[in-house]
């Protein structure tokens, strides 16, 4: 009897021990359930693909087909200070519903901001073939010029002159002047610190408010500019637009 | 107490089947890319995070042959990588494709990648592992979607087995396909020219040759830089845009003006076996490149390479010794090599 004991000790003292002796951070540091909840929305109301009745800023109609993003890069801040981040990709897809909740881990602290990366880093971006949310066959690759896009917003609208009113916007390019890779950091409501500990379960809900897209900087009219598929300025301008559509609308 | 003993027998039971599970791990034959004596190392190790192994590179070695990678089953990456022609496409300026379809690009040797930074005339891609999919998905090349492929190799007990054998266990997806298919085309290697057993003291140039190679290093090692041949720069010779195609090359890639017409510069080893020549495949013999870089450039062009400006002085009998030497690049050990065809 005491023998198994000592052995199920030892095996536990291996499993939760590195090869130094030190014990392993998460028998330090309780990891916690996170979860970001991510919604796409239109006047505040969930995005519905193929709905007839939106329009712009600019009173263009429009009809989403896709929209999709990479997020990457999660951060937990504590005054300033990035405490703990994530090292997973992660790609939001608005046809996929499971794929709008993100499940994370990090550990018991405070903390009062979280930051995320909009797409994919230019090291991941150059490391070859990739599996998971980074799997070519989620086609947010591009083959030609190889990279991932980072975001993809495509529909149709009658002021769009493209073949089928279709509108297209793919925003990619990973280095230098072409970076279309935006960091953000979303404070928590009411500039509390949260205490995120493991007897509670974390929903962070965050809202992209689509129809910020066409004028949070740049003005993009449909009318005017129906697509961007390269690298360049326009993809550019249309990535600091996008990135100012998320807010953090509850935390329970 | 008795279910307590039990469920700590069970869990030792567990356990110890971990460890004897663990005693028989996969175990593939790993490989090691010859670097050959006095060559640089690679500027990136493309096998640092796909080791080389003997069961990754016969996969490559199959899914390169295999046609099921296209939408119709014609179009294997071998069609228009051919050994013979140092795995380029003998006598086709430009490819075929789809449904009679053609490419607008010359499809270009393939050895010594592990030593070529971005691939492709206009460097578009980054990465070995990801080249694959810009023909496979292409409508004018092979024409196929990943989960189609998947989907045909999946029903294949032969890859079932293999891809078991290369990774761990028999799961296919397109990250081990594309790693797969680097094993394979990262190692085929070319450095038993004529002139690489010169280098090593086991043959010696005739005189031509060694006048050829003369001019060679005055003339074309500047771009062409020995032991590769290139120096995987992107520069513009001076072709004039082809108006049917406007393919204005690296500029695509990078939005740059200033990279307007401007390709890779190819590596010259097996240059007699890689007609026709150039980004389109414009010039049929070595003879008529030789005359393009003395002669018939259009040397105009605001961003023609500042070497090119005053052309190349190549006299006719230089002409001649230059393509003595040029013949001594091909590899017959590349081309006869068993390793590197169809396993039939």
């Amino acid at each position: 009897m005491k023998t198994i004991f000592y052995f199920l000790f030892a095996v536990s003292c291996w499993f939760t021990h590195n090869a130094d002796g030190q014990p392993k951070k998460s028998a330090v540091k309780k990891q916690v359930n996170l979860n970001l909840v991510f919604s796409n929305t239109i006047d505040e109301h969930p995005v519905v693909l193929f709905d007839s009745s939106y329009s712009n800023p600019f009173a263009e109609n429009f009809v989403l087909t896709k929209v999709k993003y990479y997020v990457s890069g999660i951060t937990l801040y504590k005054s300033g200070k990035a405490i703990s981040k994530s090292n997973q990709y992660f790609l939001i897809d608005q046809v996929n519903e499971k794929s709008l909740i993100v499940h994370l881990n990090f550990p018991e602290n405070n903390y009062d901001s979280i930051g995320f990366l909009l797409g994919v880093d230019s090291a991941r971006n150059c490391s070859g073939a990739q599996t998971g949310a980074l799997d070519p066959m989620n086609d947010m690759f591009w083959t030609w010029h190889s990279g991932y896009v980072m975001q993809k917003l495509e529909g149709t609208s009658t002021q769009s002159n493209l073949p089928k009113h279709k509108f297209e916007y793919h925003l990619g390019g990973y280095s230098g002047n072409n970076s279309v890779l935006n960091f953000i950091t979303i404070p928590f409501p009411g500039g509390q610190p949260l205490s995120i500990k493991k007897s509670t379960l974390i929903n962070i809900h965050i809202h992209a408010a689509i129809n910020q897209f066409w004028n949070a900087q740049s003005n993009i009219k449909i009318s005017e500019t129906p697509s961007c598929t390269t690298i360049g300025l326009l993809a550019k301008q249309m990535a600091n637009n996008f990135k100012t559509i998320f807010s953090i609308t509850e935390i329970k | 107490m008795k279910i307590k003993i039990i469920i700590s027998l069970l869990f030792t039971v567990v356990i110890c089947t971990a460890f004897l599970y663990d005693a028989n791990p996969f175990k593939p034959k790993y490989l090691k890319l010859f670097i050959p004596k006095g060559w640089p190392q690679p500027a990136t190790n493309i096998f640092a995070k796909n080791p080389l192994t003997e069961e990754g590179f016969q996969l490559g070695r199959k899914l390169f042959y295999d046609g099921r990678l296209s939408k119709d089953g014609n179009f294997a990456c071998a069609s228009c990588h051919l050994q013979f022609a140092a795995f380029a496409n003998f006598e086709h300026d430009v490819s075929h494709g789809f449904n009679n379809s053609f490419t607008t690009r010359n499809a270009p040797a393939l050895f010594n990648l592990a030593w070529a930074k971005e691939l492709h005339w206009d460097g578009g891609i980054n990465h070995i592992e990801v080249q694959p999919l810009a023909p496979i998905t292409a409508a004018n090349e092979m024409a196929e979607t990943l989960e189609n492929i998947l989907q045909k190799l999946s029903t294949d007990s032969t890859y079932k087995s293999m891809f078991k054998a290369a990774f761990g266990d028999a799961n296919i997806n397109s990250q081990r396909m594309l790693k797969a298919l680097a094993q394979f085309t990262g190692s085929i290697q070319s450095y038993n020219t004529k002139y690489d057993k010169v280098k090593r003291g086991e043959a010696s140039f005739t005189i031509s040759e060694q006048y050829g190679y003369d001019v060679f290093k005055k003339q074309c090692n500047v771009c062409h830089t020995e032991p590769l041949f290139t120096d995987n720069s992107f520069r513009n010779n001076g072709l004039d845009v082809n108006p049917d195609l406007n393919d204005f090359g690296r500029m695509k890639i990078t939005g740059k003006i200033t990279d307007s017409l401007k390709f890779k510069v190819p590596s010259l080893r097996n240059i007699n076996i890689t007609v026709p020549y150039m980004h389109d495949g414009r010039l049929f013999t070595l003879s008529q490149v030789i005359d393009h870089y003395r002669k018939k450039m259009n040397n105009t062009q605001p961003t023609i390479d500042s070497i090119l400006r005053n052309k190349l002085l190549i006299t006719n009998q230089e002409r001649i010794d230059l393509l003595s030497f040029l013949y001594t690049l091909t590899d017959e050990e590349l081309i006869q090599n068993k390793r590197y065809s169809e396993v039939k």
